[in-house]
C-alpha cells in the first residue's frame, strides 16, 4: 500500500531525529545530551521528539541499535575477507574508524546506558570476537602464535584499543586515535603473540 | 542483503548460508549439520558458550545476555524461557 505524505513526513522526521542524535552523541557523549538539544539541532519542537520516542532512553537505544548495526555490518564485511589475524585486526580498526567519535562515546559510557543499549554494545563485540576467534584458532594450529585462551587474547586486544580511545585527550588531542596509532597497536600486539620461530 | 533471523548475522555470500542455500533465512551458524535450523534451546546454549569462549563473560551474565539478545530476533520473539 502506498504511504501517505503524512506517513512519509513522519518517517523523515524520525530519521532526522536519529541522525541528529547520532551527531550530538558523537560530539558530546550520551549522558550530556538532552532531548531539548536534539530537538533544537533538528529544528523541531520538544514535543515532536516525544511523538516518535517515549523517552530519551528509547531514542538513545534506537540510535545505538541503528549505528552499532552499521559498525557491526561494516566490520563483518571487512573481516569476512580477512584470513589472517592481522587482517581481522585491521578490519576491526577500520570498522571503528568510520564512526570513531560515536564508538569512543560508547567505550566511555556504555556501563551507564540503558540495558538495550548495553546489549547492542556486547552484540557488536560478538561480531568481532567471531572473526577474531576463527583467525586465532587458525594461527594457533599453524604454530604462528603462542597458545593463550581466545577470550584472554580478545580482551587484551580490546583493552588496548579501548584504553587509547577512552583517553583520546591524552593520546591524540583533537585528532584521531585509530589513524595515529592503529598500525602501531596491531604490529606490537602481534609481536607479543608470535611464536618463537614463526615468521 | 539478508540478516539471519536467528542470530542477526549479516549474510553476504553463499558460504554464510547452510549448504550455500541462499533461500534460507538463517545462517550457517544457526543450522544443524543437516541444514535445518537449530531449536531455541540449542541456539541459546550455543550463544552462551560462544560468549564464554570468545569474550570470557561469566556464565550467568552470558546466559542473561543471550536470552535478552535472542528475544529481539525474529525467530525467537515468541520464546519465553
Amino acid at each position: 500500500m502506498k504511504k501517505t505524505s503524512r506517513q512519509l513526513q513522519k518517517e523523515q522526521t524520525k530519521e532526522l531525529l536519529i541522525k541528529t542524535a547520532f551527531k550530538l552523541f558523537s560530539e558530546r557523549g550520551f549522558l550530556s545530551t538532552r532531548i531539548s538539544d536534539i530537538a533544537g539541532a533538528a529544528g523541531v519542537s520538544h514535543g515532536t521528539v516525544f511523538v516518535h520516542f517515549p523517552s530519551l532512553d528509547a531514542l538513545m537505544a534506537e540510535v545505538i541499535e541503528v549505528y552499532v548495526g552499521k559498525i557491526a555490518q561494516r566490520t563483518h564485511e571487512l573481516a569476512d575477507s580477512g584470513k589472517t589475524l592481522r587482517e581481522v585486526l585491521c578490519a576491526h580498526l577500520n570498522g571503528i574508524q568510520e564512526y570513531e567519535p560515536f564508538y569512543t562515546a560508547l567505550v566511555t559510557e556504555n556501563r551507564q546506558l540503558p540495558p538495550p543499549a548495553r546489549d547492542a554494545w556486547v552484540t557488536l563485540q560478538s561480531v568481532i570476537s567471531l572473526h577474531f576467534s576463527r583467525a586465532v584458532q587458525r594461527e594457533t594450529e599453524a604454530g604462528k602464535i603462542i597458545p593463550i585462551p581466545t577470550s584472554l587474547l580478545f580482551n587484551m586486544w580490546l583493552g588496548l584499543v579501548h584504553h587509547y580511545l577512552a583517553n583520546t585527550d591524552l593520546f591524540a588531542p583533537g585528532g584521531k586515535v585509530i589513524e595515529r596509532y592503529g598500525e602501531t597497536l596491531i604490529d606490537n600486539y602481534l609481536k607479543l603473540l608470535a611464536s618463537k620461530g614463526a615468521e | 542483503m539478508k540478516t539471519c533471523i536467528a542470530c542477526g548475522m549479516p549474510m553476504t555470500k553463499p558460504s554464510d548460508y547452510p549448504m550455500e542455500d541462499e533461500s534460507k533465512d538463517y545462517c550457517i551458524y544457526c543450522a544443524r549439520p543437516d541444514g535445518s535450523m537449530q531449536s531455541y534451546p540449542e541456539k541459546l546454549e550455543g550463544t552462551v558458550w560462544f560468549l564464554i569462549r570468545t569474550q570470557g563473560i561469566d556464565e550467568q551474565a552470558a546466559r542473561e545476555l543471550a536470552v535478552r539478545t535472542l528475544a529481539r530476533l525474529p525467530a525467537w520473539k515468541e520464546q519465553t524461557l
